[in-house]
């Protein structure tokens, strides 16, 4: 729990708040970014805003004492996936400019579509807003550290582990097939 | 408190990501929306994980980064065959299929 120094008079005294302001302040920048995503019109920008989000997310992570997850997100998304797509930007470079010559053929559709369905979660969201609230639980002393991980992930997970590495490797082949100039 | 915001900031970048899928006509941003919602879940994730002072919930985390890249390799390898095929990144402009 974070503490604050309040003085009244003559006297200091350190008052618990309870409420994480740093959380609070990366949880508005990654939500900032993340309609930065959606709101740019050049995609270099958008991917840019996106890894912004990218790294404040790495940041609550480290609040909320997940730090093995916070390096696993830069490490995976900022460091590998956002780079590929740093890639296929600049592949398709001069055919972004293209996408003002023709005229969008639904968008005003989809957005109101979209405008019900973001109404209609709130409205459900709104009814559940009671149950959300309560004190964090005490955390382990080795919460989200690499051990307990790990141990968790080569013994009580291992079978959906393996079963995600095949996955990675049925999809870096079918990447690698796709990409290829010549089918075979 | 802090629970509250953290679920509020999921849901706020899922609805992002969802009006980015369906209204935005760029393929790559597309797929970048769908990354933005694969995050918010991340985010749920980890924040029940630390409410409860549970360690399943980042081994869940885990999975979805290691699902994410290979969506992401395999996704970015269709969409390059996509512009091969057709020279644009206009979704409106993929009509293949229709009939």
């Amino acid at each position: 729990m974070n503490q604050v120094e309040i003085q009244i008079g003559k006297y200091k005294q350190m008052v618990p708040i309870p409420y994480n302001p740093m959380l609070w302040f990366l949880a508005g920048l990654a939500f900032v970014a993340a309609l930065g995503v959606i709101l740019y019109r050049k995609p270099v920008h958008a991917c840019l805003s996106f890894l912004l989000t990218l790294l404040s997310l790495a940041g609550i992570y480290l609040q909320l004492s997940a730090e093995f997850i916070a390096i696993m997100q830069v490490l995976v998304y900022a460091g590998a996936i956002l780079v590929i797509f740093m890639f296929v930007i600049i592949l398709f470079q001069d055919a972004h400019e293209q996408l003002r010559l023709f005229k969008a053929q639904s968008t005003s559709r989809l957005l109101y579509a979209a405008g019900a369905v973001l109404v209609l979660t709130i409205l459900s969201f709104a009814g559940q807003i009671k149950s959300f609230s309560g004190e964090p639980a005490s955390l382990p002393p080795d919460f989200g550290a690499v051990e307990p991980i790990g141990k968790a992930l080569y013994v009580d997970f291992f079978f959906p582990f393996e079963a995600v590495i095949l996955l990675f490797l049925v999809a870096i082949i079918g990447a690698l097939y796709m990409g290829k100039k010549e089918k075979i | 408190m802090d629970l509250f915001v953290m679920i509020v900031t999921s849901f706020l970048m899922f609805a992002v990501g969802l009006i980015g899928v369906l209204a935005k006509r760029n393929t790559i941003i597309l797929f970048l929306c769908v990354e933005l919602m694969l995050n918010s879940a991340n985010l749920l994730f980890v924040t029940f994980a630390w409410q409860w002072g549970n360690q399943i919930g980042l081994l869940w985390v885990f999975f979805v980064l290691i699902v994410a890249a290979a969506e992401a390799a395999v996704g970015l390898a269709i969409i390059i065959n996509l512009f091969r095929a057709r020279q644009v990144v206009d979704v409106d402009q993929f009509n293949l299929l229709r009939g």
